[in-house]
C-alpha cells in the first residue's frame, strides 16, 4: 500500500473528526464545559441528512444545508434547557446534565428510527480518480473539500466578525468581555449553534463515506473528535483541526499495518502519550500555575 | 548564624525576571519583613522558599541544608510553613479540621492505622485534637471549631491561616501579608498575636504592605523592588534610605512599570 | 459517661463492627428467603453499584479527582476474578478479593503517570485508558475476545453482597475520619495548600485511585458472579458515566448521597420499565432535571451529622460573644 494513499484516507476520516473537533474546542474555550452530547449531535446530523435524502432526492448539498441548521437548532436548544441553568454551578454538575442530553437523544433516535443501522442512499456517482498507484475516490474529494471550507469559513468568521471577536474575548475573559458590553448569552448560543452545525455536517459526510447511520454511532466518534481536541491543545481551533487529522491519520495507520482490532485504541493511546508529555496539547497554551 | 539563606537567587519568567540575584539572611528568633511595591516579586520570593517555584539561578538553604529539588511538602516537613496573600483554606472543611491537617506531617498514623484503629492511632488522634485546639485558642478561634472555613469573617479567615501553619511547630513561618482586609482593631490584635507567636521561639518573616504595622513590629526590614533587594536595615535606617523613598514615591522620572 | 468510656474502648468498637457484619448478614439472609427473585436481583445490582460507586465516591468525592474510566476497572477485576475461578478452580471468596487487587494494582500502575495530570486532563486520560484496556480485553485469548467469558458460577448472593457493602461503608467512614482521608480532602479543597503544610500529594492521590480501584474491582468480580457471563461491551465508556452519575447525583463526597444515588439511579430504570421504550429517555430526562434543581446531588451541601444532631439533641445555645 502506498503512504500517499493512506495519507488520504486518513486526511477524509481525519476532516470528520476535526469538525466535531471543534465543536468540543469552541464550547470549552469558551465556557469551560466539555459538551459531551456532541457526538450525539452529529449522530442526529447524520440522521436528518439521511431523511432529507430520501425524502425527494434533494441533491447532496442541500441535504448538507438542512442537516446543519437542523443541527444548529438542537444545540442552541439543548444549550438553553439543559446547560444555561448549570453555567454558575460546578462542572462536573454540567457534565452529567450532557451525559443526560446524551442518553436521551440517543434513545430518542432509537424511538424514532430503530436501533438498526441504515444505509445512506446514493446522492452522486462515487468515481474513482486514479494517478498511477495513488487512488482518491469522488467522496473522499468532496468530504476533504467541505470539511476545508467550513473550516476556512469558520476561520474568516473567528478573526475577522464582530461575533467572532466577542468569542474570542469572551475565551479570554468572560468578566470582562460582559464589562465591554458583549453579551454573554448571545456569544455562547452561537458558539453553540456553530458547532452543533459542523458537527452536523460531519454527521451527513460520514453517513456517505462509510453508508452507515446508527443511532449509537456519536458515542465513539464524539470521544475520539473529543481526543482529538485534547490532543490538539483544547480551546484551539488550529489545534483542533490538527488533532482531528492526526487521529484519523493514526486510526489508518493502525488498519495498514495490520492492527486494525486496535484501531479505536490508538487514538487514546496518543491522547495519553501526549498529555504525559505536552498536557496542554500540541497547540494549547500553557497555564500559568498562579499561587 | 542564619536560620534561613538565599543566596544570588534569581527567577525568570519568560522574559521578565521576577526575582533578580537576591542575598538575603534571615536569622533565628527575629522578625523579619519584605516589603516593597506591587509586583515587586515579593510573593515570588515565599513561593521559591517553599519549593512551589524553582530557582532558575542560586541556592536557598535552611540551616544549611540545601532546598534544592526537594518537594514542597518536605519543605513543609522540614519546618518551613506559610500563609498565602490569597487566602487559600479548606473552605469546606471545618475550622478544626483545617487546623489537623496543617499538622499533617508530624503525624504518623497510615492506613493501616485508618483501617485498624487501635488504640496508638487513637492516642495519636486525641494529641492532635488537643494541639489543633491549642492552636485555635492561641488565635482566638477556639469557639469556632465547628464552623465550615468558609463561612468564618475575613480576618478570623486570616487567623485560621496562621493557625493552620502553627500547628505544626515549623521553624519559620512566614507570612504573606497577614494584615490584608483587616480592620484598625484586628491589626493591633494581629500584632500583638505575631509577637506571642515568636515568644514561642518560632521565626516570622512577613510580607507586608501596611507601613504602620511593619514598622512597628519587624526588627530587620528588607526592600524589594523590580526583583532587586535596594536596601536591609532596621526600620529605622529603611526609613530613610534614599533607594527606597524613590521607589515608593518615585524619582520624578516616569517610569513605565508591568504591573498584575 | 460510662457509655462514652465503653464505646471508646477498640475492643468494644470491634466487637461491634463484627456485630454489625454478622446482623447484615442475617438480616439479608432472611430478606434472601422472603423477596422475590426479580426484586433480590435489582438490590444484588444497587450493592454492586454502590460498592464501586463508593471507591469512585473516594476518587472524585473526596479527593477531587475526576476520573471517566471506572468501568475500566470493574472490567479487570471482572475479568481476573472469573479467570481465578474458572480457569484455577479458587473460591469465589478469594476470586472476588483476586479481582479487587488486581484492578487496584493497576490503580497504582495508572495512577503514577496520569495523577500528575489535572481537572479535564485527568478526566479525558482516564477515559482514554478505559477506552484500552476495553479494546485489549476485546482482543485477549484468555478473556475470550468480543464473544465474552462464559460459564462463571452464578455465586454472588444477595447476604454476600450486602456483608461487602456494610464492610465498605464502614471502611470509607473510617478512612475520611482519619489522617489520610483528611489528606484526601485536603487535597480536593487545594492542592497548593494542601502540599504547603506538608502533604505529599502525589502519594494521597494515588492512595485513593488505588483504593477505588481496588473498590470497582471487587464490585466487578460480584457482577461476574451474578451474570456468569461477561464481554468487552458491558464496561463501555457508559458503564463509567453509570456509577459517575451515581457519585454526583447523590452529592459528591457524600457517603449517604452515593447510597441514595446507588438505590435512584440503579432502581429507576426498573422502576421505569412500565414505559417500556422511553426508559432510558427518561432516564436522560432524569439525570438533566435532578442537576438543574439540585447541582450539588441529592444530599450535596447537607451535613448529616448535624442534621442528625439537631434532630436527637437539644439545640445547643450558640455561644455568642462580644467579638466582632
Amino acid at each position: 500500500m502506498n503512504i500517499m494513499q493512506q495519507l488520504v484516507n486518513g486526511l477524509a476520516l481525519g476532516s470528520i473528526y476535526a469538525l466535531i473537533a471543534l465543536g468540543y474546542t469552541m464550547v470549552y474555550g469558551i465556557i469551560g464545559m466539555i459538551n459531551f452530547a456532541y457526538g450525539e449531535i452529529y449522530m442526529f446530523g447524520a440522521y436528518a441528512g439521511l431523511t432529507l435524502a430520501l425524502s425527494n432526492y434533494v441533491n447532496v448539498y442541500v441535504a448538507l444545508f438542512g442537516a446543519m441548521i437542523i443541527t444548529m437548532v438542537l444545540g442552541v436548544v439543548i444549550e438553553r434547557i439543559a446547560y444555561k441553568p448549570l453555567r454558575r454551578s460546578s462542572r462536573l454538575s454540567a457534565l452529567i446534565s450532557a451525559i443526560g442530553v446524551s442518553i436521551f437523544l440517543s434513545s430518542l433516535m432509537v424511538r424514532m428510527k430503530g436501533p438498526n443501522t441504515r444505509g445512506f442512499p446514493k446522492l452522486f456517482e462515487n468515481r474513482i480518480f486514479a494517478i498511477g498507484d495513488f487512488q482518491i475516490t469522488f467522496y473522499q474529494i468532496v468530504i476533504i473539500g467541505v470539511a476545508a471550507l467550513l473550516m476556512l469559513g469558520l476561520h474568516l468568521f473567528v478573526t475577522y466578525s464582530k461575533t467572532g471577536r466577542a468569542m474570542r474575548a469572551c475565551a479570554q475573559d468572560q468578566d470582562a468581555a460582559k464589562l465591554m458590553g458583549v453579551n454573554i448569552d448571545r456569544v455562547v448560543s452561537i458558539t453553540f449553534a456553530i458547532g452543533s452545525g459542523l458537527a452536523g455536517a460531519a454527521g451527513v459526510l460520514s453517513g456517505i463515506y462509510f453508508n452507515a447511520v446508527q443511532p449509537y454511532m456519536g458515542l465513539l466518534a464524539g470521544l475520539k473528535a473529543f481526543a482529538a481536541a485534547v490532543l490538539g491543545g483544547i480551546g484551539s481551533i488550529p489545534g483542533a483541526m490538527i488533532g482531528g487529522l492526526v487521529i484519523g491519520l493514526t486510526e489508518i495507520m493502525g488498519i495498514t499495518f495490520n492492527l486494525s482490532e486496535y484501531k479505536d485504541a490508538f487514538a487514546f493511546a496518543i491522547l495519553i502519550l501526549v498529555l504525559m508529555f505536552k498536557p496542554s496539547g500540541i497547540l494549547g497554551r500553557k497555564a500559568n500555575k498562579k499561587v | 548564624m542564619s536560620l534561613l539563606a538565599l543566596d544570588d537567587v534569581t527567577i525568570r519568567f519568560g522574559g521578565l525576571t521576577a526575582v533578580d540575584s537576591l542575598n538575603l539572611e534571615v536569622k533565628q528568633g527575629e522578625i523579619l519583613a519584605l516589603i516593597g511595591p506591587n509586583g515587586a516579586g515579593k510573593s515570588t520570593v515565599f513561593n521559591l522558599i517553599t519549593g512551589i517555584y524553582k530557582p532558575t539561578n542560586g541556592k536557598i538553604a535552611l540551616e544549611g541544608k540545601s532546598l534544592a529539588g526537594i518537594q514542597t511538602h518536605k519543605i513543609a516537613e522540614m519546618g518551613i510553613t506559610r500563609t498565602f496573600q490569597t487566602i487559600r483554606l479548606f473552605s469546606e472543611l471545618s475550622v478544626l479540621d483545617n487546623v489537623k491537617i496543617g499538622a499533617h506531617c508530624r503525624g504518623k498514623a497510615g492506613l493501616f492505622q485508618a483501617f485498624t484503629r487501635l488504640p496508638g492511632m487513637k492516642r495519636e488522634e486525641a494529641e492532635l485534637k488537643e494541639k489543633s485546639m491549642e492552636a485555635l485558642e492561641f488565635l482566638d478561634l477556639a469557639a469556632k471549631w465547628e464552623e465550615k472555613a468558609k463561612n468564618l469573617s475575613y480576618g478570623e479567615q486570616r487567623r485560621l491561616e496562621i493557625a493552620r501553619a502553627l500547628v505544626s511547630r515549623p521553624k519559620i513561618l512566614l507570612l504573606d501579608e497577614p494584615a490584608a482586609g483587616m480592620n484598625p482593631q484586628e491589626k493591633v490584635v494581629l500584632v500583638a498575636m505575631i509577637r506571642r507567636i515568636r515568644e514561642t521561639g518560632i521565626t516570622i518573616f512577613l510580607v507586608e504592605h501596611d507601613m504602620k504595622l511593619i514598622m512597628g513590629i519587624s526588627e530587620r526590614i528588607a526592600v524589594l523592588d523590580y526583583g532587586k533587594k535596594i536596601a536591609e536595615g532596621t526600620p529605622l535606617e529603611v526609613r530613610s534610605n534614599k533607594a527606597v523613598i524613590e521607589a515608593y514615591l518615585g524619582s520624578g522620572k516616569f517610569k513605565s512599570r508591568i504591573r498584575r | 459517661m460510662a457509655m462514652k468510656k465503653l464505646l471508646n474502648n477498640w475492643f468494644a468498637q470491634a466487637l461491634l463492627f463484627l456485630l454489625a457484619l454478622g446482623l447484615t448478614a442475617y438480616v439479608s439472609q432472611v430478606i434472601n428467603d422472603v423477596l422475590p427473585p426479580y426484586v433480590l436481583i435489582i438490590g444484588l445490582f444497587i450493592g454492586i453499584n454502590l460498592i464501586m460507586a463508593l471507591g469512585l465516591n473516594l476518587i472524585t468525592g473526596v479527593t477531587g479527582q475526576l476520573s471517566l474510566g471506572h468501568a475500566a476497572f470493574m472490567s479487570i477485576g471482572a475479568y481476573s476474578s472469573a479467570i481465578a475461578t474458572v480457569n484455577y478452580h479458587l473460591p469465589f471468596l478469594l476470586g472476588v478479593l483476586i479481582g479487587g487487587l488486581v484492578a487496584g494494582l493497576f490503580g497504582l500502575i495508572i495512577g503514577f503517570p496520569t495523577l500528575r495530570l489535572t481537572g479535564d486532563y485527568l478526566a479525558i486520560a482516564t477515559l482514554g485508558f478505559a477506552e484500552i484496556v476495553r479494546v485489549q480485553f476485546t482482543n485477549m485469548k484468555i478473556t475470550n475476545g468480543a464473544i465474552g467469558f462464559l460459564g462463571i458460577q452464578g455465586s454472588t448472593t444477595f447476604p454476600i453482597v450486602m456483608t461487602i457493602v456494610v464492610l465498605t461503608i464502614f471502611a470509607m467512614v473510617w478512612l475520611e475520619n482519619s489522617r489520610n482521608g483528611r489528606a484526601m480532602l485536603a487535597i480536593r479543597e487545594d492542592e497548593v495548600a494542601s502540599s504547603a503544610v506538608g502533604i505529599n500529594t502525589t502519594l494521597y492521590k494515588i492512595q485513593a485511585f488505588a483504593i477505588g480501584a481496588f473498590c470497582a474491582g471487587v464490585g466487578g468480580a460480584l457482577f461476574a458472579h451474578t451474570t456468569t457471563f461477561i464481554q468487552p461491551t458491558d464496561f463501555g465508556f457508559l458503564k463509567s458515566v453509570d456509577i459517575l452519575s451515581i457519585v454526583v447525583l447523590g452529592g459528591l463526597g457524600s457517603i449517604p448521597g452515593t447510597i441514595i444515588g446507588a438505590i435512584v439511579l440503579t432502581a429507576a430504570p426498573e422502576a421505569l420499565r412500565s414505559l417500556s421504550n422511553y426508559r432510558m429517555m427518561v432516564y436522560g430526562l432524569l439525570l438533566i432535571v435532578i442537576m438543574i434543581f439540585r447541582p450539588y446531588g441529592l444530599l450535596g451541601g447537607v451535613n448529616l451529622r448535624q442534621v442528625v444532631r439537631r434532630a436527637l439533641m437539644w439545640p445547643k445555645k450558640k455561644q455568642s460573644g462580644g467579638r466582632a
